[in-house]
């Protein structure tokens, strides 16, 4: 089971499952994202090189206009991940 | 314990209850329960993207030793390719240059302790070692 959700002007919220078979539902969601945004992770228990695509994919974009993701509330799990693929060092990981 | 799962993107919903019923039963904890399905994710998605014109299930199996967790993916029909032989990515490199490719195949390597690869007979069998 995988949700996502804008849940303001400028925040996203994941919970559950991000894995490659939800790839296209969160694409539709952070495509429409034109501004800097908080993503917040609280909910999210797992999430795999797919849904590190769409984050790469999406920081790439926003920063060509100067803006970013924000990435809030991540389980130490999901942040191992981050770690290990070195996104600890082009988002900002709060 | 092992079982085939059909080429689609949609098995992985029955890979994760399968993997779920066997870290319970081989009593992993949830660090490690996490690996195992990051792990089977990246190899079975990899071996459905590349080997698209495979039409025989894929096997995915697990066991633990008292010291050890192995992890088995099999594809009956497929290409020879070598992931342990990839170009490792950069993870330093600044936000630009950074691309997608590969990143699940590092993932792997970062939380598996061994990865191998044999080839022979259009089965590709892709072993994996945690160490306990």
């Amino acid at each position: 089971m995988f949700e996502i959700d804008r849940i303001s002007e400028s925040e996203i919220s994941l919970a559950g499952h991000f894995d490659a078979s939800q790839q296209e539902k969160a694409s539709k969601i952070f495509e429409e994202i034109k501004t800097s945004h908080t993503v917040l992770f609280n909910e999210l228990d797992y999430i795999s090189s797919a849904g590190l695509s769409i984050l790469l994919y999406t920081q790439q974009r926003l920063s060509e206009v100067g803006d970013a993701l924000k990435l809030k509330g991540m389980n130490p799990h999901v942040k191992l991940v981050f770690e290990y693929a070195g996104f600890d060092q082009i988002f900002d990981i709060e | 314990m092992e079982r085939l799962f059909e080429r689609r993107l949609e098995s992985l919903a029955e890979i994760f209850a399968f993997l779920k019923d066997a870290s319970e039963a081989m009593s992993l904890d949830d660090r490690l329960s996490f690996s195992v399905n990051m792990a089977v994710e990246e190899l079975f998605t990899n071996m459905i993207k590349y080997g698209a014109s495979g039409e025989k299930e894929i096997l995915v199996g697990i066991e633990r030793t008292p010291n050890q967790l192995h992890i088995r993916l099999v594809d009956y029909d497929s290409e020879p390719f070598d992931l342990t032989d990839l170009e490792s990515i950069d993870i330093s490199a600044p936000l630009e240059k950074r691309r997608p490719g590969g990143l699940g195949i590092h993932l792997v390597k970062c939380i598996m302790d061994e990865v191998k690869y044999e080839y022979k007979d259009r089965t590709t069998h892709i072993l994996l070692t945690k160490y306990l």
